[in-house]
């Protein structure tokens, strides 16, 4: 899937993709009514170009980065630490289980009209609602991760006489670190959604309220240039995830690929 | 997952012990009763909305749309899978247009689709039908693509026709994969009917809540969110109950390997 291009051109693919952004072109182009919902590629791009060089889209881009960075960051530190603690201590998992599938199959928005009213419309806001959104699968497969290390590494930890700190530390978080990774890579796509979300709700600037405000001042191809830039931030994102994916789990694989099958 | 009855008990007692505490710190205005209201009043006005039919009518029109959209999806996407995941030149064809749109985080759709459809019913089952594509999409392709090759060999041996092995074969072999992403699908499109309820609609239970909290009824805010995490809750069971009929020759599959 990944560096497809690499291995070979798929040139029926984009040749595809070719034909649909002409049809995109010309169709729009004939029809003056259908330009205006959907303007042609060509203009949308250079209003990309035009909002670039004006200075005024960067701001709301870095905004959303900034958001979503903080967002992201910090529910993986909460949301980690604590799968760990509730992985390994049954009995504090068992107190807490319910109230976390009470909380958890909320849609995670239904919680942007409370944090207004608690932090207002600002960056704390934002953050906040991310934070929340990005703990709950990191911190289910943090939890899953550890309850699924082989009890012998545990063991053998325990009888070296290991502290129940180091144990968290150096078997638990490296035992569940495939698990927590898949977390921490369900939880971009959402919290790239949160960010744009309450953007839109509050707006206050950041890529989802300059989408929504073009849309509403019926600047249409600005509208697609601020949707073209969001996709490319969340594709970036996912890109940068992989790698670091695979530069931290080098030892996993490596394990896996000599183990026996 | 092991299942003791005691520690069911012990988190019930949690829970239970939650709303002592919340209304004793909203009641001793620990917090601004004004965003924090007693336990006690929002459990009073749940109860109101319930009998007075408000919620329900709301929750009601959200599931509507929600259905609607997650249906579309399934019925458009979960063939677009298995001819993709069958036939490589479809996959080639689409491949392309597929990485570049799936990066598009959903909510951003909402503008666009507003433009065309409006505020709409059909705005919210768009937004719904788009973002649930890509779990279902990939997944059924998945799950077709990685079908033991046996199988299908097999049928072929046997002369079961094209569409026969499509049924008989293919359907039931990647059935748990296309399950999963029936499944993230149906998360999705619970967030992304309240997202788009809330960016652009009048009714529904996402405007709902944003409305109760800009006219500063913040227990019924708190009421509408308690009612979509019992909504989510009844919907996950529901599809699990569904998973477990149609899937049972599954489970029975894999607990006999073991």
């Amino acid at each position: 899937m990944h560096f497809a291009w690499k291995e070979k051109l798929n040139l029926p693919g984009l040749a595809t993709l070719a034909a649909l952004l002409l049809l995109w072109e010309a169709s729009t182009r004939l029809s003056p009514t259908l330009q205006f919902y959907f303007p042609p590629l060509s203009q949308i791009l250079l209003s990309l170009f035009d909002l670039f060089l004006a200075r005024e889209v960067v701001g709301h881009c870095l905004t959303t980065l900034g958001r979503f960075l903080g967002g992201y960051l910090l529910s993986a530190a909460l949301a980690v630490s604590c799968g760990i603690a509730l992985g390994y201590f049954r009995r504090t998992y068992n107190l807490c289980e319910v109230l976390i599938e009470f909380l958890r199959p909320m849609p995670s928005v239904a919680i942007i009209p409370v944090a207004i009213l608690f932090l207002g419309i600002g960056d704390r806001m934002v953050v906040a609602v991310t934070v929340y959104a990005c703990t709950w699968p990191i911190l289910i497969n943090t939890i899953d991760g550890v309850r699924n290390i082989d009890g012998t590494l545990i063991d053998t930890g325990r009888t070296f006489g290991l502290s129940r700190w180091t144990i968290l530390r150096k078997i638990a978080l490296p035992g569940a670190s495939p698990y927590i990774l898949t977390g921490l890579r369900i939880s971009l796509p959402i919290g790239l959604i949160l960010v744009t979300t309450s953007e839109m709700v509050v707006g206050g600037g950041g890529l989802g309220f300059f989408i929504l405000d073009e849309e509403r001042s019926l600047r249409t191809s600005n509208m697609y240039a601020g949707i073209i830039l969001v996709a490319l931030l969340g594709y970036l994102l996912n890109r940068l995830f992989l790698v670091f994916e695979s530069k931290a789990m080098v030892w996993h694989r490596g394990m896996r690929a000599e183990g026996p099958v | 997952m092991k299942w003791n009855k005691e520690s069911k008990l012990n988190g019930l007692i949690v829970l239970l012990a939650v709303i002592p505490i919340w209304e004793l710190v909203s009641r001793g205005e620990l917090v601004n009763p004004l965003f924090f209201p007693p336990m006690s009043k929002i459990l009073r006005s749940f109860f109101l909305l319930v009998f007075s039919g408000d919620i329900p009518y709301q929750i009601l029109l959200s599931l509507k749309r929600a259905a609607a959209g997650y249906l579309l999806a399934a019925i458009v996407f979960i063939p677009l899978g298995i001819a993709m995941g069958l036939f490589g030149w479809v996959h080639r064809l689409l491949e392309i247009i597929i990485e570049m749109a799936r990066p598009i985080p959903p909510p951003v759709v909402v503008p666009v689709a507003m433009l065309f459809f409006g505020l709409g019913d059909e705005m919210k089952v768009f937004v719904i039908f788009f973002s649930c594509a890509w779990p279902i999409l990939l997944n059924t392709f998945d799950g077709v693509r990685n079908i033991d090759r046996i199988l299908i060999n097999t049928a072929r041996t046997f002369r079961v026709s094209r569409r026969g092995a499509i049924l008989k074969v293919i359907l039931p072999a990647a059935s748990p994969q296309i399950m999963t992403g029936l499944r993230i699908s149906l998360a999705v499109t619970l967030i992304l009917v309240v997202i788009s309820e809330m960016v652009g609609s009048t009714d529904g239970i996402g405007y709902f809540i944003l409305d109760s909290q800009r006219r500063f009824k913040v227990d019924q805010m708190y009421a509408g969110m308690l009612s979509l995490a019992i909504l989510g809750y009844t919907l996950n069971q529901l599809f699990l109950l569904f998973y477990s009929s149609v899937l049972a020759w599954h489970k029975g599959l894999i607990s006999k390997q073991r």
